[in-house]
């Protein structure tokens, strides 16, 4: 393998590849990045086994020659000294010839640097995109589906299928929906998929991966293609491959869990309650679940309660737009309210009881496709 | 041994089960390998692992060159997961990793091989961890136990698993393998007499050490006979020091017992079976001195001394006890 | 010999050791029997003070407190001894000993009296029976007579061993208050002292059955919510239950117990930690509190004893919580060396009224269908206060509360 490459394209590539590469990974190999050269141009690969990211360097784009004199091959430099090296090399371009012992050589300048590389079929081989298996979605959405539903992940290893964001595209809507039991969060988008082939409801991606994938993907118009295989999920921008592991294991139905009538609705600025609640939450122990209670008062007003005997209590009076339906009181964790109520930029909620001991659900007025399930406290 | 073949020729049975089941497809989510040191569970854990994975498999023997069989060797196939106890247990960490591991899709395939090396050192805590999952293993995943303590194992994990036995290598075949490979055949013989493990066996030729404990035992004997007063001195002053590790002791009694059936095969007439056969006249020195049914009384002192050893006894007091006893 | 027993209430005992000390100085020196005896803590100074007496030295009009010249100015004859608490508290520990025989349900209140709730000893007998048994072997084995209240709660079997003394058995049923404890004075009532009978006086309340029949409001203002509790119990109603642990620091509850031999095996230990967890688990229930501290407690082949303990994210009840909290600490902590006795502590705890539950949306069908009747006792609660309900919820195990009682406090009375 031999190539010349323009030293600032490398370090791009290089620091998005890094991005998935851990220092404390099981399998040796993974230590390392991959290099593989081809006729197209350089692709570097990074993982930690559960994401993967991989890099793609075009020999030529827009006219601008990024590598030449390329010949075929591959090979795995170790991850702790290739990014260094290449940042502090003295030119612009630099040279970097692999032997078939493994030897990596890596030339700018007057600077020579001999590496110790490892066969890249060491490596592990990654599922390719499937063109007919895709579909295509704008950055910023994505982004916005990821924001709305990954922070109600669950974090403990309990039922690990809820550390999951759960992926369903059918009837031509895609859905994803996170919960930790406590509370759940759902996201719908109609999708116009050319290929109508496209169907799957179990689909279950680590709210981890899916956090690392929005910290990299950039808030624009550009677009990103997701392909599903068995045991991979792959989202591909321009030059950019992200691919993750999947959690096994069937995510639980939660539609039938979801109230579909309610008792007493609210209409609420969000802004308004999002503060009143979080004023609340300061009385609100944080290890007694962070409770308040709302409740139900005449003229379309609520009172927001809270109080720790050790420390106080407080009571604030809001005026909500409407109330409608029977008079309710109930408890919850504070935390999940906000949580919820963060994600709605609409200016305008629409909260849904069904009783007091019931999920209930916070969705922007006018919005069905955003949808918050916060389950109650019960107190004794 | 890097195939079946050969592996057949120190566990045929469990071979001929495993080859069975590759090539009819039948791999299990669970295996318990369990047989004593050196009877090959690495290695057969190794093989079936390759097996499974291998590209070119033919009539179930992996090829150990395609770049599955290549990573599997090298330890950096992404879904063949190794657990090995750091020191006396699997680490908490350790089963978290598991744990992660079984609730993920696999990197490459959805096929997922975990090993766990010395299953035994599981704790409580981390046994339950991987009960749920053999519970409900998911379908592509096999779980390989290994174990020279299947006791340790507990039952709930065992009755998951299909258990395969691992015999204990046979002593002609191991003394075959020992002269071959320069060992002298009184030295191959007695070293196939206290371990399976020919590495081991190869390590005692090599050994200072053993060949000193091998001295002490005869001095003690010798001493046993002639000079009984001294025995208690002798205990203290060099046996002790010699064996001072608990394991050390195993050993040393290891070689008495050895000794003192040697004395038995003589009395009985079955010279044929002797070990110390470089030491043939003082073992006939022996059985004149002690008479059957002292012999057997020291071979049962012994092995309850050999038992104590693990319970805390001191082991100075222990040995004086079991001089005590064999003197006549 | 159900009659005995009612279905739906309790049968309690009080029982009540007479004249303690100085019938343990007379069981311990036959010569003193029948004399008046005084306990003083200094006989030598004239200026001390009677603790107690015997009955023969009350006939004379020796009451406890008197100063020692008052006392042998009313009886020149009257005998005086330093206290000996060793020997009391032997007595104390044998006698306690003896009630755990019955059942487990017993509460130590002082090192002379127990409160013991013998609602599920219907095979040993009727209530009376036992109290005889009780009554005879204290007498017989210890020497020390004593009265025993038996009634329907603790307030009541408190009220009923003092009415007999000494030697007493009292039977106080709902159906006797009117002729037997009504008519009393209000001073006499247990919980009143003489600043409460004052202002109850003031009120003109003299008798409890005035203070049965005042208005509950005038109680609350001039003696706050203890008026309520006070009026409760002249009306024969103490919801308060027979509590084992009752002497023990408020903020723990822990067993523990020794393997039948040293052992290094992971399943005779995880059984044991999981029986632990269980007695554990049945008396936090017994007592409604969840904890969110756990503690293990490792005593090892060389009596070297460690305990490690972990603060928890929820509160825990449950013996499958316990258990696993309990063995991952051990996991953790133990060196593999052979261990001797095994201990489970919850500490930190909360009244389960303090707290609150988060609901799971994967379960809150089966909390959601009890919705109307917690609505429907909240609308009581409001209305006649929190221990309306105290009662119906009690269905309480009838599990043992361990050996908690029967080794631990023994054990400190041993001391």
């Amino acid at each position: 393998m031999r190539f010349i490459i323009q030293r600032d394209q490398l370090i791009d590539s290089i620091q998005h590849v890094m991005k998935a590469i851990s220092s404390r990974v099981t399998i040796p190999i993974l230590t390392g990045i991959k290099i593989e050269a081809s006729a197209e141009g350089i692709k570097l690969t990074g993982s930690d086994s559960d994401i993967s990211i991989e890099s793609f360097i075009p020999k030529e784009e827009d006219g601008i020659i990024n590598a030449e004199e390329i010949t075929e091959g591959s090979i795995v430099v170790q991850a702790k000294y290739f990014p260094d090296i290449i940042r502090k090399l003295p030119l612009k371009a630099v040279e970097i010839v692999a032997d078939e012992n493994y030897q990596v050589t890596i030339k700018s300048g007057g600077a020579e640097f001999h590496l110790n590389g490892q066969d890249a079929t060491e490596y592990p081989q990654l599922p390719v995109l499937h063109t007919d298996n895709s579909f295509t979605l704008k950055n910023e959405v994505l982004k916005d589906l990821i924001k709305q539903t990954v922070f109600a992940v669950s974090t403990v290893e309990t039922r690990p299928i809820l550390t999951g964001v759960n992926m369903k595209l059918e009837e031509g809507f895609l859905n994803f929906v996170a919960t930790d039991s406590h509370r759940l969060a759902s996201r719908k988008l109609p999708v116009d998929l050319e290929t109508e082939q496209i169907d799957f409801k179990n689909v279950v991606i680590p709210g981890k991966s899916l956090s690392e994938l929005n910290k990299i993907i950039e808030d624009n118009e550009d677009t990103i293609t997701i392909s599903v295989t068995e045991n991979q999920i792959l989202f591909q921008t321009k030059h950019l491959y992200f691919l993750s592991r999947l959690l096994d294991g069937n995510y639980p139905e939660t539609s039938r869990l979801i109230p579909d009538q309610s008792k007493t609705v609210i209409y609420a600025k969000t802004k308004e309650l999002l503060q009143a609640i979080d004023r609340a939450s300061l009385l609100a122990k944080e290890n007694r679940n962070n409770v308040v209670k709302l409740q139900t008062k005449e003229n379309d007003q609520l009172e927001i309660t809270s109080n720790t005997p050790e420390v106080g209590e407080v009571v604030e009076d809001l005026s909500t737009d409407s109330i409608d339906g029977e008079e309710l009181k109930i408890s919850f964790s504070a935390k999940y309210v906000i949580d919820a109520l963060k994600i709605i930029e609409e200016e305008k909620v629409k909260i849904e009881f069904t009783g007091a001991m019931r999920p209930f659900i916070i969705r922007p007025m006018d919005n069905e496709h955003i949808l918050q399930l916060i389950l109650p406290v019960r107190t004794y | 041994m890097n195939n079946w073949k050969e592996l057949a020729t120190i566990q045929p049975v469990a071979t001929k089960m495993i080859v069975n089941m590759i090539e009819r497809n039948r791999i299990s989510h669970a295996y318990l390998f369990h047989g004593q040191k050196g009877t090959g569970k690495n290695q057969i854990a190794t093989m079936l692992t390759k097996s499974i994975f291998c590209l070119n498999r033919i009539d179930g023997e992996p090829c150990h060159t395609c770049r599955n069989c290549i990573r599997i060797t090298s330890g950096n196939h992404p879904d063949v997961h190794k657990i090995v106890p750091e020191g006396a247990s699997i680490k908490k960490d350790q089963i978290l990793h598991l744990q992660k591991e079984f609730s993920y899709t696999g990197l490459e395939s959805n096929r997922k091989v975990y090993i766990i090396q010395d299953a035994d050192k599981m704790t409580v805590n981390a046994a339950n961890k991987l009960l749920k999952f053999l519970e409900e293993p998911s379908q592509q995943t096999t779980a390989i136990l290994l174990t020279d303590n299947v006791n340790g194992i507990i039952q709930t994990i065992r009755s998951r698993c299909q258990i395969i036995a691992l015999q204990p290598l046979n002593e002609n075949k191991m003394q075959t393998v020992l002269q071959e490979s320069g060992i002298t055949a009184s030295n191959a013989r007695l070293f196939s007499a206290i371990t399976n493990n020919v590495e081991d066996a190869k390590m005692f030729d090599q050994d200072e050490w053993f060949a000193q404990a091998r001295n002490l035992v005869v001095q003690l004997i010798e001493m046993l006979q002639h000079k009984k007063d001294e025995v208690l001195l002798f205990i203290q002053k060099q046996w002790m020091p010699h064996f001072s590790e608990r394991s050390q002791l195993q050993l040393g009694l290891d070689l008495l017992i050895l000794w003192y059936k040697d004395v038995m095969y003589q009395l009985i007439g079955k010279e044929e079976y002797i070990i110390f056969h470089a030491y043939l006249d003082k073992i006939e020195e022996s059985a004149l001195y002690w008479s059957r049914e002292d012999t057997t009384q020291i071979l049962y002192a012994m092995m309850e001394a050999k038992k104590r050893i693990n319970q805390n006894v001191h082991p100075t007091l222990l040995m004086e006890q079991l001089t005590l006893r064999m003197q006549r | 010999m159900s009659k005995w027993y009612p279905k739906n209430g309790k049968v309690i005992f009080h029982v009540d050791m007479n004249s303690f000390y100085a019938s343990v100085e007379a069981a311990h020196n036959p010569a003193l029997k029948g004399k008046p005896l005084a306990i003083a803590g200094n006989p030598e100074e004239r200026r001390g003070i009677v603790v107690t007496s015997s009955y023969e030295a009350r006939a004379k009009g020796v009451k406890t407190t008197m100063p020692l010249w008052e006392a042998k100015r009313l009886c020149p004859e009257l005998i005086v001894m330093r206290p000996n608490f060793e020997r009391y508290r032997n007595a104390s520990s044998e006698m306690f000993k003896m009630l755990a025989e019955i059942t487990p349900y017993v509460q130590p209140v002082s090192i002379d009296e127990g409160y013991m709730d013998i609602s599920s000893c219907e095979s040993l007998g009727s209530p009376l029976e036992i109290a005889k048994t009780i009554q005879s072997r204290i007498a017989t084995e210890l020497g020390i007579p004593c009265s025993i209240g038996i009634a329907p709660n603790k307030f009541l079997a408190k009220m009923a061993s003092d009415m007999k003394k000494p030697m007493g058995i009292t039977v106080l049923r709902l159906r006797d208050l009117s002729d037997k404890l009504w008519p009393l004075p209000v001073e006499e009532m247990y919980g009143i002292g003489s600043k409460t009978a004052e202002k109850l006086y003031k009120l003109d309340i003299k008798t409890i059955k005035d203070l049965v029949e005042a208005d509950v409001y005038v109680l609350k203002r001039v003696l706050g919510i203890n008026g309520e509790r006070l009026q409760n119990r002249a009306k024969g109603i103490d919801p308060s239950i027979v509590d084992p642990d009752a002497i023990y620091d408020f903020k723990s509850i822990g067993n523990s117990e020794t393997l039948p031999e040293d052992t290094v095996n992971d399943q005779e230990i995880s059984q044991l930690l999981r029986k632990l967890a269980r007695k554990v688990s049945a008396r936090l229930k017994r007592k409604k509190v969840v904890g969110q501290h756990i503690q293990l407690t490792i005593r090892f082949h060389d009596r070297k004893t460690i305990t490690r303990s972990k603060k928890l994210v929820e509160l825990i009840e449950e013996e499958t919580t316990i258990f696993k909290y309990a063995l991952s600490l051990l996991d953790e902590h133990w060196n593999g060396k052979p261990i001797r006795l095994l201990g489970i502590t919850v500490q930190d705890l909360h009244d389960k009224q303090e707290i609150v539950q988060q609901l799971d949306l994967f379960t809150y069908e089966k909390e959601a269908s009890k919705e109307k009747l917690y609505q429907a006792m909240e609308k009581l609660t409001e209305k006649y206060g929190t221990d309306t309900f105290t009662k119906m919820n009690n269905s309480e195990d009838k599990t043992q509360p361990s050996t908690s009682f029967q080794k631990d406090y023994l054990d400190d009375y041993k001391k």
